[in-house]
């Protein structure tokens, strides 16, 4: 019925290239991608620099993206809901909240994920308790857990962020708006562990996540641990997230818009949309990373931003056709 | 019949004290029952009575407050989920999709208990699937979309993947609620035929008393999450049991081709039947 097969991967391969080759391309300084290869001359100097600051920029927002879009992707399946996504369920604030508290405390950067995911984890289970009714989640209650969670771990940051002296406060509007400045090699291989171990987990689920995107009972009725495979689900994305989160702060919808596109061009068997969310989640983060440096430049917009004003319109969409 | 008389029917399935609860709210409190190996057995009962809650116990959707459900003897606490999916199909009151997906795919989660990691798509597993769509008159739907089928066919395709699970035991949850006397009759059409082919054992919860005199071998009961009678659709649905079930006088009488049928007559005078609400 949709795309399937190697055409499908090689577009999506061909489109993620793309979109790495214009990610570094773009910017204050545009640079040729011919001369960032040769190297050759004055020119070539420069664009080499550049491009060395630009690189681990670009592999940060890949990463980064395809946290966000496959923990969405997963969630969506699990929650039998297109609404579902780790910023919407309070997630992501969870984990901008515990990195940011563990900045505070002075904890090396390079462990926040760590504390992010400490703090998508607390969110998630505080979500999960809320949503819990008589020993089980009940999944519309968990959504509306999340807008909860969400207010909440707002209040917290922004209590911090007006208390907080000026290098301080920057450092939450980081957490609270998102951004992909501070990129590293250092941080983009930090990033890698967290992501792998996450997204293992979730697409070794695939099979009993096209189960529950028919209905939880539906899972459980099949023969699905049910309780399991959502403990699985809800720490593994809790995982990318908080990965996510604390090496580029709230980055919103990455999660709700990538699945729905996926899903619109090869279908909803997760075995194939858990991937493909993945590649086209690192494809979109790298473009909207690049429009974010292009449009204003030299100076930036927020990436959470320039992710919202495409989101925004599509949860909208979502929204309306959500029966 | 008279050949599988001649035997002791064996005890499929038999629920010993059964309590379960939704939250705070208790659904069974202590149902026995016994449901012998092949037989359909309707459930009858108003809402709130705890049928679909049965199923759903059974089914392992919902854990037991208290007492078992055996199979073939086994508490189902005993049995791994899997098996237990192979041999207990369960088919939901309402087949509601969010998502797309195709109605082959669909019937291919009926395979899910049997294949390795509960991914089911083996060139075996697609055979089985489309003979199950076969049964059910809806391989012509295999690449459909199934969130777009009207309601009688997609009843029809959880039926078919009930099939492709190849259980011995079915539950079906108001298998025949809001389809219209064609669908209705194809649906029903599909289901007896099956049941005869594979001599599966049924249990149908259901509003529709005539529907469990036409095709149910006996019928269970419930009141306030308990049993209050069971027996041969003749025995069990009498004008008494239908004013302790469900609160209406009822007369039981045969139509023009000898066929029992129940004809309401109002809710009843005095009340020691269910109240209103």
């Amino acid at each position: 019925m949709k795309a399937r097969g190697p055409a499908l991967w090689l577009t999506a391969g061909a489109v993620l290239a793309g979109c790495l080759i214009l990610g570094v391309s773009v910017g204050g300084v545009r640079l040729s991608p011919a001369a960032v290869w040769s190297g050759a001359g004055a020119e070539g100097e420069t664009a080499r620099l550049v491009a060395s600051i630009r690189i681990p920029r670009v592999a940060l927002a890949a990463l980064v993206g395809a946290c966000l879009a496959l923990a969405g992707a997963a969630l969506q399946a699990l929650l039998k809901n297109p609404l579902a996504d780790p910023f919407l369920l309070g997630t992501s604030g969870g984990a901008a909240t515990g990195a940011a508290i563990a900045s505070l405390l002075g904890v090396s950067p390079l462990l926040s994920p760590g504390a992010a995911f400490a703090g998508a984890v607390v969110s998630s289970v505080g979500v999960a308790a809320l949503a819990r009714r008589g020993g089980r989640l009940d999944l519309q209650r968990l959504l509306l857990g999340g807008l909860i969670a969400n207010a909440f771990f707002s209040a917290i940051l922004l209590g911090v962020f007006s208390l907080a002296s000026s290098e301080t406060a920057r450092t939450m509007l980081f957490w609270m708006m998102g951004s992909l400045a501070d990129a590293s090699p250092r941080k983009t291989l930090a990033l890698l562990p967290y992501a792998a171990v996450g997204a293992a987990a979730l697409l070794g689920s695939a099979s009993r996540l096209n189960l529950f995107s028919v209905g939880e009972e539906n899972a459980a009725a099949l023969g699905v641990d049910t309780e399991r495979s959502k403990a699985v689900v809800f720490l593994a994305s809790s995982l990318l997230t908080g990965a996510a989160v604390a090496f580029a702060g709230v980055i919103g919808f990455v999660g709700l818009l990538v699945p729905h596109a996926a899903r619109a061009v090869a279908g909803n068997d997760q075995r194939t949309l858990l991937p493909l969310s993945a590649l086209s989640g690192a494809a979109l983060l790298v473009a909207a990373d690049a429009i974010s440096r292009a449009v204003a430049a030299p100076s930036e917009l927020p990436i959470g931003a320039v992710t919202a004003a495409i989101g925004a319109p599509v949860f909208v969409y979502l929204l309306l056709r959500t029966p | 019949m008279t050949a599988l008389a001649d035997r002791a029917p064996s005890i499929r399935l038999e629920v010993r004290g059964l309590a379960a609860a939704y939250g705070p709210n208790p659904a069974l409190r202590g149902l026995d029952a016994r449901i012998f190996a092949g037989e359909i057995v309707a459930i009858l009962g108003e809402n709130g009575s705890g049928k679909s809650t049965l199923l759903k116990v059974i089914a392992r959707i919902l854990p037991p407050a208290s007492g078992e459900v055996l199979l073939d003897g086994r508490p189902l606490s005993a049995i791994a989920r899997r098996e237990t999916a192979r041999r207990i199909a369960y088919v939901a009151q309402s087949g509601d999709l969010v998502f797309p997906i195709r109605s082959l795919d669909l019937v291919l989660q009926g395979r899910a208990p049997h294949g390795r990691g509960f991914s089911a798509d083996s060139a075996e597993d697609r055979e089985r699937a489309l003979a199950a769509m076969r049964a059910c008159d809806v391989a012509g739907l295999a690449d459909r979309d199934a969130s777009a089928l009207s309601g009688g066919e997609r009843r029809r395709v959880f039926l078919a993947r009930a099939l492709a699970q190849e259980a011995e035991v079915w539950l079906l949850d108001e298998p025949t609620s809001g389809l219209d006397p064609r669908h209705r009759i194809d649906f029903l059409d599909v289901l007896v035929r099956e049941h005869r082919a594979r001599a599966t054992t049924i249990l149908l919860v259901t509003h529709e008393v005539d529907l469990a005199l036409s095709v149910a071998d006996r019928v269970l009961l419930l009141r306030e999450g308990r049993a209050l009678a069971s027996g041969t659709p003749e025995e069990a649905l009498t004008p008494a049991a239908l004013r302790d079930v469900f609160g209406v006088d009822a007369r039981v009488d045969r139509d023009a081709s000898g066929r029992r049928r129940v004809v309401w007559l109002g809710r009843a005078a005095s009340g020691d039947g269910p109240s209103a609400g």
